[in-house]
């Protein structure tokens, strides 16, 4: 192979003005985090080779201006100093301007044109801007300019093939000089009537979704869709995985000798990756229906209706993409919390979106409401379990803005983009990026810290609990040759539940059990608890082993199963309704369950949202405070639900 | 016959206007400056929020949404500028 020279292009623009679609096209190849030298922020890169050339483009967060309000922006700006301060040497900034409003967009060509890097122009929705009456014309700018522009349409991709000519062209050139434009007089000259407000269809739509009493209504039917789009499209994904993971565990089964080695492939690594890819059908689904709205346009106009709520109680209308997306994992929410213009809104978004109820949440609601409350009731437990998140982001959200982060300008400065159709190659892009970042970021803590609940749980494994059952499988096996298949069964069960009994978890579970017992919770429920810390919904295995049933069957937290009762995955409901302590008396109650499923709507049992956070706040004080008040807030709560509900005589019997 | 000058956030739904300048030196002052709030610039006050804040207004072609609070920053002319 001949050595190849190799060549960086730059993407940068304001938001809206279409770099990633064009990134698309210039490469036509899918999108890679890279780390570029000197920088510890990940790029979405791509590349390409011409005429013998390798062009790497890099497609940069939109900036509105060189002086940065947001976190992204910080990190373009940072990233085009560094690259400028390196040297030019094999670099092109192509710098994307959006036609529709070309002389605000000089104003930050200018300013680009500063760091002294060669540049050139695509200008791009030219045709947009033709539909409206104001074209504007490419050659003027160029001669005005004195810079190439190339027109390209980032949809339909024509243009790029020249751009990627010119780009090649653009770095053989000398050292630049900046830019000294009147962008005003620029764009007078290159777009008449480019000083005045423009009118299109856009503005039809927005007298009806941005309308004064139907705004709001608007907002909600949008909500509704989404939720409902999530709850019946997920499932049959998530029945398929699991039906993989069952599938998979009991071939491990057949193939690997009983022992340490198939108990951690089994309960360690798949149940792990289990926990992991359960999650991937509700993120890609919320995701690309978030993706879907942001590029279409309606996400800002959410977050215009919705600023002055979101904004008292110390938030942004640029929140509700971060809280919406919570709502199937924290870990995308908190990504785009990003875009957020005042740092003190964005660490309290972070600080509250893993109050959303999330999709982990659901199986743990769905099997203890399925368990203990009658089905009419059970859509409200639920529509109760999800305000009661909403409403406490909304306390903490005001608190930490009134202490830990007051003050600080807050800022609202958004753009309204036209309306358009979502380029698929781009909702697909972005969809594949966050899966990406939760599979990098949350998949690889999840499974560490599943792979350790598993040892703590898999030893010591006494010598005499073995000893106990053999003699017992001998002795039924001595009375009754026949009928022993289910006897020596339910010994595998006991046994299994004997050793996690003595197990490291089990121990710590008991050691803290006292702190759980004002809430109502056993050592058996504390154990669970402890299960769940790398992910949710790792309480339910816990809690069947504990609970002697051997495998959950997935009806037993399915959602569609609350409709049904007394479906076929009635076991570990039915067991955890007899459940009895040493001295005979009921572990549940209804009330029990209410306040396990308030502990976990507010608790943070989620390694992955924790590690996230660390990341996006380059900090350890954020997760470690997030942690704290979180499980703090659903100490105190579930307590309360326990110690009032028995006040009121709705709790387990005494004696 | 020139009119009073004003701040953007007086003006009601409907006003037109041209900014005369922005309030102040800081980040935020930069940023109007950067997304088009020049001296002569037309602005269309289009729509408040259902809630109230933010206002949508419409400026060199594009659709920006302000709070009050930014909004008073800006110093106006009511009226067109012929």
């Amino acid at each position: 192979m001949t050595p190849r020279s190799v060549l960086v292009a730059i993407l940068a623009g304001r938001p809206n003005a279409g770099k990633t679609s064009l990134l698309m096209h210039l490469t036509g190849s899918p999108q890679r985090p890279i780390n570029f030298a000197g920088t510890s922020v990940e790029r979405v890169e791509s590349r390409v080779v011409v005429e013998g050339t390798e062009l790497q483009v890099v497609d940069l967060p939109g900036i509105g201006s060189l002086s940065a309000l947001t976190r992204d922006e910080q990190e373009a700006i940072g990233f085009l100093q560094n690259r400028a301060a390196q040297g030019s040497e094999r670099t092109v900034l192509c710098v994307v301007l959006d036609a529709v409003k070309l002389s605000v967009e000089l104003r930050l060509l200018a300013q680009l044109s500063g760091l002294g890097l060669p540049l050139l122009v695509a200008l791009t929705k030219n045709d947009v801007a033709r539909a409206s009456g104001r074209p504007v014309d490419a050659t003027e700018l160029e001669r005005c300019l004195g810079v190439p522009v190339l027109e390209v349409n980032a949809l339909t991709g024509a243009g790029v093939a020249a751009l990627r000519q010119a780009i090649l062209r653009r770095a053989e050139t000398g050292r630049p000089m900046p830019l000294d434009i009147d962008p005003a007089a620029v764009a007078a000259r290159v777009q008449p009537g480019s000083a005045a407000p423009a009118r299109s269809l856009t503005d039809r739509i927005d007298a009806v979704l941005l309308h004064p009493l139907l705004g709001l209504p608007a907002v909600g039917l949008v909500l509704l869709a989404v939720f409902q789009l999530l709850f019946t499209g997920a499932d049959p994904l998530i029945k398929l995985i699991e039906a993989g993971q069952a599938a998979l565990a009991a071939w491990t089964v057949q193939q690997v000798p009983a022992g340490a080695l198939q108990s951690l492939l089994v309960d360690g690594l798949i149940k792990g990756l289990g926990a992991i890819l359960a999650f991937v059908p509700q993120i890609v689904l919320l995701m690309t229906l978030v993706t879907v709205l942001e590029a279409s346009g309606y996400m800002a106009r959410a977050a215009f209706v919705l600023d002055r709520a979101l904004s008292s109680v110390g938030l942004s209308g640029r929140s509700f993409v971060s809280l919406v997306s919570s709502f199937a994992c924290a870990v995308p929410g908190i990504l785009s919390t990003r875009i957020i213009d005042n740092e003190r809104d964005r660490l309290a978004t972070i600080a509250v979106a893993p109050l959303m109820s999330c999709s982990a949440r659901l199986p743990v609601y769905v099997l203890l409401i399925g368990a203990f409350f009658p089905p009419r009731y059970a859509a409200l437990v639920l529509l109760l379990l999800y305000g009661l998140g909403i409403a406490l982001a909304a306390l903490v959200a005001g608190v930490l803005r009134r202490t830990l982060l007051r003050g600080g300008h807050s800022a609202l400065l958004m753009e309204l983009p036209e309306y358009q159709r979502p380029s698929r190659r781009v909702v697909v892009g972005q969809v594949w990026t966050a899966l990406r970042e939760f599979l990098v970021r949350a998949g690889t803590v999840i499974f560490a810290a599943s792979l350790v609940v598993w040892l703590l749980s898999y030893y010591p494994r006494p010598a005499h609990i073995h000893a106990h059952y053999e003699a017992r499988r001998a002795e039924v096996v001595a009375a009754d040759p026949t009928a022993q298949k289910a006897a020596l069964l339910e010994l595998d069960r006991q046994e299994q539940a004997a050793y996690l009994e003595q197990s490291y978890l089990a121990r710590a579970g008991k050691a803290l059990q006292p702190v759980f017992a004002p809430a109502g919770f056993d050592w058996r429920i504390t154990v669970g608890i402890l299960a769940a810390f790398p992910a949710r919904e790792l309480i339910i295995p816990t809690l069947g082993i504990l609970y002697s049933v051997g495998e959950v069957a997935a009806d037993s937290y399915e959602l569609g199963s609350l409709a049904q009762p007394g479906a076929s995955g009635e076991g570990l409901r039915a067991r955890l309704r007899s459940a009895v302590d040493a001295q005979g008396r009921p572990v549940f109650s209804t009330l029990t369950a209410l306040a396990l499923m308030v502990f976990f709507a507010l608790c943070s049992q989620c390694m992955g949202t924790l590690a996230t956070i660390g990341r996006e706040t380059r900090s350890l004080r954020w997760p470690i405070f997030t942690f704290t008040y979180m499980t703090a807030l659903a100490w105190v709560c579930a307590v309360l639900v326990f110690q009032i509900g028995s006040a009121l005589g709705l709790g387990p019997a005494r004696t | 016959m020139s009119h009073q000058e004003t701040t953007l956030d007086c003006l009601p739904p409907g006003a037109v206007a041209s900014v005369v300048r922005v309030e102040g030196e800081d980040q935020i002052a930069r940023r109007l400056g950067d997304l088009g709030f020049w001296a002569g610039t037309l602005v269309e006050v289009v729509r408040r929020a259902p809630l109230g804040d933010p206002t949508q207004y419409g400026l060199r072609g594009y659709r920006l949404a302000l709070r009050r609070v930014e909004a008073r920053r800006v110093v106006v002319r009511p009226g067109q500028v012929p």
